[in-house]
């Protein structure tokens, strides 16, 4: 038998590490490029909402959302301390290497939007997958119509990439709501449940023509998606992006299956319609 | 498909004839009713027959190892990642029709879909298969198989390089491959008559009548579990039953679940192995900060049934990831093996059929 050459799928590329910046507590974000420059330039061509394998050497792999959008110069990814390999990458300094395998996924389909009103709702962490699709849909603003952000988290200090939403409000002309559960002295905004915003006087949310991308912890996930079927929104309209326990990224290991689809080959990007019919909850 | 005679005397010359280019792999005798595979040494080259209970613990390793190397990663001064390249080039000789079949699904799952799984392929592909027909009803077969309803045996049709076939004082040799048929060349085999044939057809008629599950309710479970008519009561019920030990798992020939982990190998470096890994294991889904979205055994047995039987998965690999092997049933302590869970799903569906009959 003829033995072609296969891929190793498996393989890592070694990445450097270029700086990293405190986002929130136990949140960083890590800039790096590729140490060959043929995988960063293989590499630019991922689209929003897809995810990598990372590796952190000796400690172990875990999965990544990737949330620059295709048009922004560097790589980075926004990474919480939450368990031993994050805590491992959270340790690593400006010139360190780990690894990075990937683009993996189906991301948004960003092109099928044209033409639409996009509304992001997003609690907590759940910005960071969202942030790729967000900033994607501004450098291509002429494409799409009205664009919203309903953001929130428990804290004024758990709201993240706050710099770069208030200057994109600025400067890019799309409209960001911020709620947090908890108001400390700092915070004079709005204060409750994401799903509040929608209620908040002043506030139109277009549902024609629309849709809405929903990324949070479970609980905010349930509610916002009953604020939005109660405001006439329809299954198919409705994004999301799941989360797994992952290990290979491509379809093998089989801890990322949630009912007849493979979170990391079929998705992450799911629309609600496809989530009710996964035969599994989420 | 070719196919030659040899006398039964012939087997440790075929065994011989293998050993020339592959290690080969055979089931040997342990301890009591125990067998296990083994490699064939010049030391126990006498102990190869060709009916033996087959084993426990599936041929699933020589493609699929229980612990893998994927790669080393040396940490020095700059990092390199050296993936594993090892090719063991091996016959399994005397694998059942079952673990036949179950390879095949292995291969349209590791090799068939959109990424190829290069470890695999190289194990895959220098891996030549001599498959043993059940025939001797003490011995090859027992109550707990049901290839004839999983449709993989007594006799596979397909996905071995040779298969024998015991006709009492001569072995029926069947070539599936052009590698196996390349043996034919070998004074040993000679060409067989119309009787030879129609001793087979005999022989299988008879063997199949030994098959205690020789029909389980398999398709219309299918149909129930794809329909979504599975309460879940039902499946409270099975995995109350489950012990959460992964046996059934670890002795499927078509599990395919794995898991990563890397472990410190010499002074400045570590190795990346993967390591079989069972859906009914608590932390099978569980995420780093704890959240496990399928909790309760009963939720994780309902993944492994419904993985195996759920219309979407046998048509996406275009094969049902049970082959009747009936290992599942040995194994599990809680006996919800394969064709009890068949029966518990149609018992439990047939019981509602009929309390609600306008239900459709």
């Amino acid at each position: 038998m003829s033995q072609p050459h296969t891929e190793n799928i498996y393989l890592p590329k070694v990445a450097v590490l270029d700086r990293v910046v405190e986002e929130i507590a136990d949140v960083k974000t890590f800039y790096w490029h590729f140490e060959d420059p043929a995988e960063q330039a293989a590499f630019r061509k991922f689209q929003p909402g897809q995810f990598a394998q990372v590796s952190v050497f000796g400690a172990g792999e875990f999965p990544a959302s990737l949330p620059p959008s295709p048009t922004e110069e560097e790589f980075f990814f926004t990474v919480r301390r939450v368990g031993s390999v994050t805590a491992a990458l959270h340790q690593l300094r400006p010139g360190d290497t780990f690894g990075v395998r990937g683009p993996y996924g189906n991301g948004f389909p960003m092109k099928q939007y044209f033409g639409q009103n996009l509304l992001f709702v997003a609690g907590g962490i759940g910005l960071i997958p969202l942030r790729s699709c967000l900033n994607y849909a501004l450098d291509n603003r002429h494409r799409y119509g009205k664009i919203q952000l309903f953001y929130g988290a428990r804290g004024l200090k758990d709201l993240m990439y706050l710099g770069a939403l208030r200057e994109w409000e600025m400067s890019r002309g799309f409209e960001c709501y911020l709620t947090v559960d908890r108001a400390d002295d700092q915070w004079t905004g709005h204060v409750g449940v994401v799903g509040s915003l929608f209620r908040k006087p002043g506030v139109t949310v277009p549902v024609e023509n629309t849709t809405a991308f929903v990324c949070g912890p479970p609980i905010m996930f349930r509610f916002v998606i009953r604020d939005l079927k109660e405001m006439g929104f329809e299954d198919r309209n409705i994004m999301s992006t799941l989360e797994r326990y992952m290990k290979c990224g491509v379809g093998k290991c089989g801890h990322c299956c949630i009912g007849l689809a493979y979170v990391c080959v079929d998705g992450p990007v799911f629309t609600y319609e496809q989530i009710k019919r996964l035969g599994e909850v989420i | 498909m070719r196919a030659r005679i040899t006398d039964k005397g012939n087997l440790l010359t075929l065994v011989d004839l293998l050993r020339e280019e592959y290690e080969v792999i055979a089931p040997f005798y342990g301890r009591g009713r125990d067998t296990c595979f083994d490699t064939v040494t010049d030391a126990n080259r006498h102990l190869v027959q060709v009916h033996i209970p087959n084993p426990y613990y599936p041929p699933k390793r020589y493609v699929l190892p229980h612990i893998q190397r994927l790669l080393r990663i040396h940490l020095n001064d700059h990092p390199r990642i050296e993936p594993s390249e090892d090719t063991p080039r091996r016959a399994i000789f005397g694998i059942r029709s079952c673990d036949t079949a179950g390879i095949d699904h292995l291969d349209r799952f590791y090799l068939g879909r959109d990424f190829k799984d290069a470890y695999y392929e190289r194990y895959r592909q220098n891996l030549f298969l001599v498959n043993v027909v059940c025939t001797d009803p003490d011995l090859d077969i027992d109550d707990d198989c049901f290839c004839m309803c999983a449709d993989t045996g007594p006799a596979a049709r397909d996905h071995f390089d040779l298969q024998l076939m015991d006709l009492g004082n001569e072995l029926l040799v069947v070539a599936g491959t052009e590698k196996g048929e390349a043996l034919f060349a070998h004074p040993m085999f000679r060409k067989g008559t119309p009787a030879h044939l129609a001793r087979r057809r005999q022989i299988l008629a008879d063997v199949r009548k030994r098959f205690k599950l020789a029909t389980s309710w398999y398709s219309s479970t299918v149909r129930y579990i794809t329909g979504g008519q599975i309460g879940d009561a039902t499946w409270e019920q099975i995995g109350n039953r489950c012990l959460e030990c992964g046996g059934c798992s670890y002795m499927c020939p078509t599990c395919t679940c794995f898991t990563v982990t890397e472990r410190p190998a010499g002074p400045a470096g570590f190795e990346r192995v993967r390591l079989w890994d069972a859906c009914a294991l608590g932390g099978f889904t569980r995420m780093a900060g704890g959240f496990n979205p399928r909790k309760a055994a009963h939720d994780r047995r309902n993944r492994r049934f419904f993985r195996k039987l759920a219309h979407y998965f046998i048509q996406r690999e275009l094969s049902v990831a049970c082959v009747g092997c009936g290992r599942c049933v040995e194994v599990c302590h809680g006996d919800i093996g394969m064709p009890n869970v068949v029966e518990i799903l149609r018992r439990a569906t047939a019981e509602s059929e009929r309390h609600e009959p306008a239900a459709h």
